[in-house]
């Protein structure tokens, strides 16, 4: 871990919060992917990632040093999401409107420079249905393909984030990785 | 897939996760060359993980860092004041200890009037 983190954490624990805005504003965007890519839904994922720093700072004198600051950062927005995921699958009734990918608007996808709008719906389309293939997924299979694939994780840091050996990382990389083919040659030959 | 081995499975992964040696990759390449059925499954394979990899980043506005600030507990630099919400009753009195102390070395007068402003102020902290 560099040293600027080091030393930004050793003042969180002393409970300087503008320290801890820093920390917020380096990892936001990834703890939001993670958590939006489990729960399929922006303002769900944004209150789950407001919950995970709200923990990191309140629980900051239960981090390992040792360890990266990010793995245990990501391990409690994934236990987070997780936790959500169940609540909502006790609560919502079978028959209910799962929500979908109606958390992907325009809004989240950034415009590239000089990007064509109709190339920009296309991507859209291509966006919402990766997300509804991904959300298709088994939970221990989805969280270990989107660190991997999506926050570009190495197997060794999802290893720590999900509490499993590195050898059973891979075999659910393995195996989401040929359900996600599957589905979208099932899906209607849209690849 | 029905293609006699599973051996062409998991070099499949071994080269999708980069862990393939060499003559691991010439391997699955030359059958891949023959075999119809695998190059289309390691085809598929390839896609669904670059359609994953080209997904956006969504990023959160700059609010979200203050919105988080916000909702933090109370700087823990002022631990004795959120100490003394949680328990107004000793505060008071621990606060009444000290001018009541002070009476005896005589300087009553100046934290009579330090610790009225205490209380008052930790009275209007309570509504
Ligand atoms: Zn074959």
């Amino acid at each position: 871990m560099d040293l600027k983190e080091k030393r930004l954490i050793k003042k969180v624990r002393k409970g300087d919060q503008q320290a801890f805005a820093e920390l917020v504003e380096q990892y936001k965007n990834s703890v939001f992917g993670i958590c939006l890519r489990m729960v399929g839904n922006t303002q769900e994922a944004e209150d789950l990632s407001q919950e995970a720093f709200i923990r990191a700072y309140k629980h900051i004198d239960q981090y390992d040093h040792e360890r990266k600051f990010s793995t245990w950062l990501f391990r409690i927005a994934t236990n987070l999401s997780i936790d959500f995921l169940r609540r909502r699958k006790n609560n919502v009734s079978l028959d209910a409107v799962v929500p979908g990918t109606e958390g992907l608007s325009l809004n989240t996808i950034l415009p590239d420079e000089g990007e064509k709008p109709d190339d920009r719906i296309v991507r859209k389309e291509t966006e919402e249905m990766v997300q509804m293939e991904i959300k298709k997924l088994p939970e221990k299979y989805r969280l270990a393909i989107i660190l991997k694939y999506i926050e570009d994780l190495s197997l060794k840091e999802i290893s720590e984030i999900m509490d499993i050996p590195v050898g059973t990382v891979k075999t659910r990389i393995h195996r989401g990785r040929e359900m996600l083919r599957k589905n979208m040659i099932e899906g209607g030959k849209t690849v | 897939m029905s293609c006699e081995s599973e051996q062409y499975m998991s070099l499949m992964n071994k080269v999708l996760d980069q862990e393939a040696t060499k003559q691991e990759e010439e391997a699955l390449f030359a059958h891949l060359a023959v075999c119809d059925e695998c190059r289309v499954h390691f085809n598929e394979l390839k896609t669904a993980t670059e359609l994953l990899r080209r997904l956006t980043h969504p990023h959160l506005p700059a609010s979200f860092t203050k919105n988080v600030l916000d909702q933090l507990p109370p700087d823990k630099r002022h631990a004795i004041r959120r100490w003394g919400s949680r328990h107004p009753v000793l505060t008071t009195v621990a606060l009444c200890a000290v001018p009541m102390s002070l009476v005896m070395i005589g300087t009553r007068r100046q934290w009579k009037e330090k610790s009225g402003y205490a209380l008052v102020k930790m009275s209007g902290d309570q509504t």
